[in-house]
């Protein structure tokens, strides 16, 4: 197997930058991904060679941009294996995906109904849920993990007959944990909930296949999957799209308007009011372009070795608490007692090691494992085995200076 | 907490920084000399907000003359509420009012402090030292 990074690495200019005089080492990856040539390509394409709004003027380049935006929507449809392209809905990205489906189920809930999400979410799949139960009188829940970071073998007692919205994330982008999707799906099935999963920090590194999935609204942003920021999608099957009301209107989104009245244009469009992102969307097809020619079990084969080659150095060196599990993840997440991660992530930072240090948006989930907030060095398929060792090695002697009283 | 002649060395040290590296080695040698506070110092009305790490001021004044006592869980965030009061302890508020901190801070090499990111609140600090 023996995947070289060195085969695609070219492809992303920014990685050969020089941060203080050191090689700029970027392993921020769960925050966003950088962009290989293809994505920059095409943005810079479409406004050199197609720039027009879409869906109105029968023009040249109004008919040029509509073609390739929706061929963009058809790309991103086959990327994700869903069964048509108008189950395709453009978002500016997961949060706001997750925001439309809160307020679009508003209609459907009632006092005392139930929503659970599990206790992994990033706030963007769990204050939309939160605010939805104030507004409604509907009741929050929440699926824990144990004290030792694993699910309960036993949860189905989670989902009743209350239960109408179940939110999970696919992988935590705080410790790298999955969820036990499958299962958890069949439960709120069972219960007959809606199902949402965040797949934000899935699509960079798993093959989706959304009808295999089988949940009734799944999320994503571009810019964590290679793609440019400010485009993300929210696919829905048709009965749980046809069910969203709106929570914006404007033009695009409608047939017909009069004083009196509007009728809703079709699916995807009813949910996608303005001017859309077309740059976005064109550079996010780009994106799935880009990884549709790697042999993606390679990419996450390499991605989750790096992380495993940190887990098992920073094990065995001892004294550094490693939230993430030991395997099977793109990302390692720690802390180390008496020293604040933001010291150790300036230290990194003055070696050009650019990583995250935070709640990395889980405040909950933080409370759960006793920590203000974790160090994260988050993977992706440009990473290579010497970044990987050189962040262990930094790490250890920022440990070093920062450790002495 | 500091004589003028601290202040300069202070001032000199991190001045002599020709890295990021150096830069963050001194304000860690820095941090040291940092009188820390008591758990009971450390209240929410006495918290800076803002600051990712904890940070906490105590502003007195006597006879028109500023003191100043703060802390931080963050080491580095000690080294840099030393740098910044050591420019402002023992003066009046007009005094201080006068020092145009963010460029005598940038002057110090500590500028990728003053950005108005979520990771630090240097700037809040800077507004609680000069407020009336």
């Amino acid at each position: 197997m023996a995947f070289d990074p060195s085969s695609l690495r070219h492809l992303f200019p920014i990685l050969s930058l020089q941060a203080y005089d050191h090689p700029l080492t970027y392993l921020d990856n769960a925050a966003t991904t950088q962009k290989p040539l293809p994505v920059l390509d095409a943005i810079q394409d479409y406004y050199r060679n197609t720039n027009a709004n879409v869906h109105r003027g029968a023009h040249f380049l109004s008919d040029r941009a509509t073609n390739r935006f929706e061929q963009a929507r058809d790309t991103v449809a086959r990327f994700i294996n869903a069964p048509e392209q108008s189950h395709i809905i453009w978002t500016k990205g997961a949060t706001e995906a997750i925001n439309m489906v809160a307020f679009g189920l508003e209609h459907l809930l009632e006092e005392g109904d139930e929503i659970l999400i599990t206790s992994l979410e990033h706030h963007a799949n769990l204050v939309p849920w939160q605010q939805l139960a104030f507004r409604t009188g509907a009741r929050l829940r929440v699926l824990p993990l144990t004290s030792k970071g694993e699910w309960e073998s036993e949860f189905s007692h989670y989902f009743t007959d209350r239960t109408r919205i179940f939110a999970a994330t696919q992988i935590s982008n705080a410790i790298g944990t999955s969820t036990p999707l499958q299962t958890m799906l069949d439960n709120a099935k069972l219960q007959g909930a809606f199902t949402l999963v965040d797949g934000a920090q899935a699509v960079a590194h798993y093959p989706i296949d959304i009808q295999a999935l089988d949940c009734d609204f799944y999320v994503f942003s571009g810019h964590k999957m290679y793609g440019p920021t400010g485009i993300g999608v929210l696919y829905g099957k048709s009965h749980a799209l046809d069910v969203l009301l709106p929570c914006q209107t404007g033009g695009e989104m409608v047939r017909h308007v009069s004083y009196q009245a509007t009728e809703f244009n079709v699916l995807p469009y009813r949910l996608e009011a303005g001017t859309p992102n077309i740059e976005g969307a064109i550079g996010l097809a780009a994106a799935c372009d880009f990884l549709n020619i790697q042999d993606r079990p390679a990419l996450l084969a390499w991605e989750k070795s790096l992380a495993a080659h940190v887990y098992f150095r920073l094990h065995k060196e001892g004294g550094i608490d490693i939230y993430s599990p030991e395997k099977n993840t793109t990302l390692v997440s720690l802390s180390v007692p008496n020293i604040h991660i933001l010291d150790l992530n300036a230290y990194l930072d003055s070696q050009g090691i650019g990583v995250r240090a935070g709640s990395h948006c889980a405040h909950p989930l933080m409370a759960q494992l006793g920590v203000a907030g974790t160090l994260r060095a988050s993977f992706a398929c440009y990473n290579t085995l010497e970044e990987a060792n050189r962040f262990c090695d930094v790490l250890l002697d920022a440990i070093d200076i920062l450790g002495d009283e | 907490m500091n004589n003028s002649n601290q202040t300069l060395t202070i001032k000199e040290q991190l001045q002599a920084c020709r890295s990021k590296e150096e830069t963050f080695k001194t304000l860690v040698t820095l941090s040291k000399i940092l009188q820390r506070l008591s758990s009971e110092e450390k209240t929410d009305e006495n918290k800076v907000k803002g600051c990712e790490s904890a940070v906490w001021l105590i502003v007195e004044e006597s006879n028109g003359i500023r003191h100043f006592n703060a802390d931080s869980d963050a080491k580095l965030m000690r080294g840099v509420l030393v740098a910044i009061l050591s420019l402002v302890e023992g003066k009046s508020v007009e005094n201080i009012q006068k020092i145009n901190l963010k460029s005598e801070l940038a002057a110090l090499n500590l500028t990728s402090y003053l950005t108005s990111s979520r990771t630090n609140g240097v700037l809040a600090i800077l507004e609680k030292i000069t407020s009336r």
